[in-house]
């Protein structure tokens, strides 16, 4: 045996055995044939240098197995063509249309898997270790095909050094957010940086807004795709409130700006706040001053609204498909069971300040103010909700509502006409035979 | 040596000849062109089973508030607009080089050298130099001078926003081969007309002009094929996300086949583009079709 295998074998024995210690149960796969599974992973703002990690200690786990992980920015255009060849990697993290893959019958449910052990949770079921609602975005059939490797969070994003210097308060109500803005620009800076060459940033706050505004038996008509739901008033007004931020409050030139140009204004305190998911932190990482102490407040409540004020928009991101025609999609479900059980799913935590969709991933470990703010908005939450109408329609989503959202933002069409467009598109949707429409979902239950 | 006049093993190795690069062009031009074909009669998303839907592809994309057709009017903007400014400026500056102003071969040169750069650092380039923020020059001069930003990049304006880029990075290459096809003319016809009391404006319209017309025929086809084509500095500008505002045909055919997987209407976008490149470019170079002078 030479040094480099000794030292594999080793640290194998090591992690297996510190998961055990940990209370972790498994039974290795290993018939004495080495099988491989592939996996292309998503390379954003996270990396995959805790994905490498988590698949080394699957293979010292699994003697069995080996696995081929692989990432990229564009791991959509590379595994774009092996799909249709069907000849697709085991286990995915993309932004495929997957409705398309799944009514196609192209992915592998999980469901068997989400029924066995857990790894590291002694009697209990996979499925029990997961936040409630994680899985309920991509259930077809009543079979779940797809699971999220990170949990999102909607949020205002704000420098808390720079609020305690002006003595500012994170706002509660829309009113005392827009007064926020007033004193921003009086102190000669811009409120708000915006994405603007991505006018989709906007459609979380809208969301959020018009849930304000609504109660969530009225909400849901949205994400039912519901008949005329989009030409209520509330979402009208939803509208109307985003665009008042547009216009009076982005910073000048935001419309022109990419996703990193903007949030880069807003670490460099140019810009006041910039309403982002919880990647954000990860994302400008290396472009924030290193005493700067991020903070965050959910969408504020709209004076009047009907809608739950604690409710949080929030849900799973970055999903794993598995792919039917990969080569061992037992062997991926398994693996994807061990990247999101609980010893992983703290690893992730604490090396990416972010949160996966494993209930209490974050108890103990000592994480960032930024990441404490959102937990807290979590925690202080009735209700994580989120839409998804844009891996469901995606055509009248890329083009219809963000070449709308974009005319929105620019002062172009009024809320009305916001509403108008999205309705008569979404209306084309309903009357084309050959879009899938789930069954209604309404309102979850908690 | 007509083909019939060839021995037969001469056609026997010409044929052999051949044969690579007939087979090579068959598999990867020929067998997709008719793939497409078929396909943009289908409903297809790239996974299922394709579905024959006859031409119903090709009516959605000239139905009223369609993509396509506002795609198309984004490319004969892309095409008039930077086309006649670019034509117009090559044939000036490819005049006055060819009249030796001062420091001609300098502005030979200067004017070129934007060709040589890839469009895509081109369009990275000027992504740079429009900018909000406090990298981009342009706005930066505005601030200065206490004017408002405009945000060059936006969607809305991104389209008037790349003629200027257009027109600097493909002005070089039309002077370049005006100012060619100038310096092919013999001297003795400029000094007749000299003689003769012809105005240089008069030397140009009258022995210029017609002497070089094949030239600015072809100038004006790839300036048009361009247009009908152009992909890379609004995908590069919109950051691979082009929207309604600023697609072009092929942008969009992009989109519908790899993004929306909607790959029926994509191909069908792809075969109706490659039809139009081809009849508008049979028809300009009718419409630009003159008696050919000999010198």
């Amino acid at each position: 045996m030479d040094r480099r295998t000794f030292l594999t074998q080793a640290s194998g024995c090591a992690a297996s055995a510190s998961l055990v210690a940990a209370g972790c149960h498994f039974d290795p796969i290993d018939d004495g044939k080495t099988k491989t599974i592939e996996v292309a992973v998503f390379e954003g703002g996270f990396g995959i240098e805790w994905h490498k990690d988590m698949a080394r200690r699957y293979e010292a786990m699994h003697p069995g197995v080996k696995v081929n992980l692989w990432g990229d920015p564009r791991v959509d255009e590379k595994i774009k063509p092996r799909v249709l060849r069907r000849n697709p990697p085991d286990l995915a993290s993309c932004t495929l249309p997957v409705w398309k893959l799944i009514t196609a019958g192209r992915l592998y449910p999980m469901d068997a898997a989400l029924a066995s052990p857990a790894y590291c949770a002694e009697g209990k079921t996979w499925k029990e270790t997961l936040r409630a609602g994680v899985l309920a975005d991509y259930v077809y059939e009543d079979k779940t095909y797809a699971l999220p490797s990170n949990l999102g969070v909607w949020a205002c994003w704000y420098s808390k050094k720079l609020f305690r210097e002006h003595g500012w308060d994170a706002p509660s109500t829309w009113d005392e957010l827009t007064a926020l803005c007033e004193k921003m620009l009086a102190a000669g800076i811009a409120p708000l940086a915006f994405q603007g060459k991505y006018p989709q940033y906007a459609w979380s706050t809208i969301l959020s807004c018009y849930q304000r505004l609504v109660p969530f038996e009225k909400w849901y008509g949205i994400e039912d795709f519901t008949k005329g739901a989009f030409l209520d008033p509330s979402f009208v007004k939803a509208a109307d409130l985003m665009q008042e931020l547009a216009v009076k409050y982005f910073q000048k030139g935001a419309l022109a700006m990419t996703h990193t140009e903007s949030q880069m204004e807003w670490a460099n305190g140019r810009a006041g706040m910039v309403f982002c998911g919880l990647w954000l932190k990860k994302e400008m990482e290396k472009a924030l001053p290193d005493d700067f102490e991020m903070g965050c407040f959910p969408v504020p409540m709209v004076t009047g609204g009907m809608g739950d004020p604690k409710a949080i928009y929030s849900g799973g991101a970055e999903s794993f498909f598995i792919f039917k025609d990969g080569k061992h999609p037992e062997i991926a479900a398994d693996f994807l069971k061990f990247l999101l059980s609980i010893e992983p799913a703290r690893d992730y935590v604490k090396r990416n300040d972010s949160l996966t969709p494993v209930i209490d991933c974050q108890v103990g470990i000592k994480i960032s103010s930024a990441l404490q703010s959102a937990v807290d908005a979590i925690e202080g939450s009735t209700r994580m909700y989120s839409d998804r109408l844009n891996t469901l329609y995606i055509e009248w989503h890329r083009t219809l509502v963000q070449q709308a959202q974009a005319d929105l933002l620019r002062g172009a069409i009024t809320g009305q006409q916001f509403a108008d467009r999205l309705e008569a598109g979404a209306e084309a949707v309903r009357n084309n035979p050959n879009i899938y429409k789930p069954p209604s979902r309404g309102v979850p239950a908690l | 040596m007509s083909p019939q006049h060839l021995s037969r093993d001469t056609k026997r190795f010409l044929w052999i000849g051949i044969l690579p690069a007939a087979l090579l062009y068959g598999l990867f031009v020929v067998w997709p062109a008719i793939n497409a074909l078929m396909y943009s009669f289908t409903r297809w998303d790239g996974l299922s089973t394709p579905v024959w839907i006859g031409i119903d592809n090709f009516i959605n994309l000239f139905k009223s508030g369609s993509d396509f057709v506002t795609a198309i009017s984004h490319n004969i903007y892309l095409t008039v607009v930077p086309g006649s400014i670019i034509l117009t400026l090559a044939l000036f500056f490819a005049w006055m080089i060819h009249l030796k102003v001062a420091g001609s071969t300098l502005f030979r040169v200067t004017f070129f050298f934007p060709n040589v750069i890839a469009s895509v650092a081109v369009a990275l380039l000027w992504v740079l130099l429009y900018s909000t923020t406090e990298m981009g020059p342009i706005n930066n001069i505005r601030q200065a001078l206490h004017l408002e930003k405009i945000p060059f990049l936006e969607s809305a304006r991104l389209l008037q926003s790349i003629v200027p880029m257009m027109v600097w990075s493909a002005t070089g290459f039309y002077l370049v081969l005006f100012l060619a096809a100038m310096e092919n003319i013999p001297a003795d016809y400029y000094e007749a007309a000299h003689l003769d009391g012809a105005s240089p404006t008069l030397q140009f319209i009258r022995i210029t002009l017609p002497l070089m017309w094949d030239v600015l025929t072809t100038g004006i086809i790839f300036l048009i094929v361009g247009g009908l084509k152009f992909f890379d500095a609004v995908w590069v500008m919109e950051n691979g996300r082009p929207s309604p505002a600023t697609h072009t045909m092929s942008s969009l055919m992009y989109a519908k086949v790899f993004e929306e997987y909607n790959v029926g209407y994509g191909t069908a976008i792809a075969v109706l583009l490659f039809v139009l490149v081809l009849v508008v470019t049979r028809i300009s170079m009718r419409l630009l079709k003159r008696e050919r002078l000999e010198y």
